[in-house]
């Protein structure tokens, strides 16, 4: 997670406008989902990767690293799916366990391919918008769509102290290292016990100094901050629209001609 | 200098645990329009608690506040009024700065203030280029370092534009560089006309910059006065624990030796005594 928040501060797309971004990854992730084809969701895959690394600039061997991240998820679920125990063999292969089979069928190795492509077609859509857009402007992005503000307040609230916490949990866990707090497995689950407990008492004092501080700067409830992203451009909106609606015919012709 | 009592406080009373023990234990003092106020005092001699009653944050449970001979009052549009003309920097920066972005931290409170955005956007872009942000303006708060932090912080505040500033131990914890820079932006805010308060525990820097040092002691004010007057006052300084600043000292002793004039105004920092030394006139 940390790793993502420092690409996306260096990313060469950060100052592109962030409600392009979110067009882009929004409406490529549903053709992608919707239409469920192995042919789109490859052209999302390469279009989404080529732009983050490309466009981007997040080193090609990271952005692969990234994407096996869901992968092996992605591969334990679909054996669930893709294998059955049934009595009677199916088309693709059987082995006999007794009196029952361990077998698949054609037809659901050619489910689990599309639903592997799909899924990895959208969430290279999401590391596109993670990789090159800071969580203060996707949070312009959510107020400009009329997402309720406590929501993305608290948005904003978490993912700074998140930061904080992680340091301060880090501090605590090098200091408990040092006077030997994990010499053993018992006394690294004490001390993990502990950390656990001082993190708590200090996130609430931390919340009651942040309040402090908020309030002495006139705070009335309301989070309101300047936006600093820049305009849309044009020629971006219409790459945008012209891939998306080529994407969405090729999708559609896929769907019901291919 | 006018002699305007900005801030006054009268026999203030604190405690944050149902009277135990007092944070603030009859305090009383002014504060003048324009001064420079180095606060010092040992750890929990209540500046800090000082601070927090002055925005009205904490409401003191006996005694009173005064900002420009009025009185503290505690419903919710007095307190904005106070807070728009009263700003604080703490001292440690994480429990200030709220926002991971830089540029929308600073606005938050001029926006607070009611400026229409136009104007807010104006004002945040002068405090970020008077302030020297501008280099690191774009990372994230969680990517700055301490110094950074430290300046951004005191950007909050000035963007707001208040009448007095209290700063609480804002050289904590920052490398040399960082103090300069501080100092460098305290003294702004006093050509600007801002009244600024520093609890500090440099007794080198308050020797050196306020016009008056105030001692506080077990929630009260052990002494008031100007650096000199402080500073020499030795009972006093061992009392709260301090130091006399070292320019003081080595300028008694040259004095006692009789290589310096000890009639003469004794320097406030180290170019000033040796140029005094410079001058004398030698064996």
């Amino acid at each position: 997670m940390i790793a993502i928040d420092q690409l996306c501060y260096h990313s060469k797309l950060r100052y592109e406008n962030p409600g392009e971004k979110f067009a882009f990854a929004g409406i490529t992730l549903c053709i992608c989902v919707i239409s469920r084809t192995i042919e789109v969701s490859s052209v999302v895959l390469a279009a989404a990767g080529i732009l983050t690394v490309w466009k981007g600039g997040v080193p090609v061997s990271r952005y692969l690293r990234f994407l096996t991240v869901p992968l092996a998820f992605l591969l334990l679920s679909s054996l669930a799916i893709f294998l059955r125990v049934k009595e009677a063999p199916l088309d693709l292969f059987a082995l006999p366990l007794g009196r029952w089979y361990l077998t698949a069928s054609r037809d659901s190795l050619a489910y689990v391919a599309r639903l592997v492509f799909t899924a990895m077609g959208s969430v290279s859509c999401l590391y596109f918008l993670s990789f090159t857009t800071p969580m203060p402007d996707l949070l312009e992005v959510l107020a400009r769509l009329h997402c309720p503000a406590l929501l993305r307040e608290l948005m904003l609230l978490i993912y700074r102290f998140i930061f904080i916490l992680l340091r301060t949990a880090s501090a605590i866990a090098t200091s408990q290292r040092c006077r030997l707090g994990n010499k053993d497995y018992r006394t690294s689950l004490k001390s993990f016990g502990l950390l656990g407990s001082a993190l708590m008492i200090r996130a609430v004092a931390r919340s009651g100094r942040l309040y402090d501080a908020m309030e002495a700067r006139c705070y009335d409830g309301r989070i309101r901050v300047l936006s600093e992203s820049r305009p849309p451009r044009k020629s971006v909106i219409a790459w945008i629209a012209v891939f998306d609606t080529a994407l969405f015919f090729f999708a559609l012709w896929r769907k019901f001609c291919g | 200098m006018s002699d305007q009592i900005i801030l006054k406080a009268d026999n203030l009373y604190f405690s944050y645990d149902e009277d135990h023990s007092h944070s603030l234990n009859g305090l009383s003092l002014e504060i003048r329009q324009g001064q420079k106020i180095a606060l010092m005092g040992a750890n929990g001699s209540g500046k800090s608690t000082f601070f927090l009653c002055c925005t009205g944050i904490l409401k003191p449970q006996k005694g009173r506040l005064f900002f420009k001979g009025e009185e503290f009052r505690y419903d919710k549009k007095s307190l904005l009024d106070l807070r728009s003309k009263v700003g604080i920097v703490f001292q440690d920066p994480d429990n200030q700065l709220f926002c991971a972005s830089v540029y929308q931290e600073i606005s938050f409170g001029i926006l607070n203030l009611g400026v229409p955005p136009e104007e807010a956007k104006k004002e945040v872009e002068n405090v970020i280029q008077q302030l020297e942000i501008t280099p690191f303006r774009h990372q994230p708060a969680h990517a700055l370092s301490g110094g950074q932090k430290k300046q951004v912080s005191i950007a909050d505040i000035l963007v707001m534009h208040p009448e007095i500033i209290l700063l609480d131990e804002p050289a904590a914890a920052l490398d040399p560089r960082h103090i300069r820079m501080v100092n460098q932006m305290v003294d702004q805010m006093t050509e600007a006309g801002i009244t600024v308060l520093i609890a500090t525990h440099d007794v080198d820097y308050a020797y050196g910059w306020a016009d008056e040092v105030i001692l506080f002691q077990e929630g009260r004010v052990l002494l008031h006065g100007s650096p000199l007057e402080v500073f020499s006052n030795r009972p006093a300084l061992d009392q709260t624990n301090l130091e006399p600043p070292a320019v003081l000292e080595l300028f008694q002793a040259l004095a006692r030796k009789g290589i310096l004039d000890g009639s003469q105004t004794p320097p406030r920092n180290l170019p000033e005594l040796k140029r005094a030394i410079e001058e004398c006139p030698g064996p």
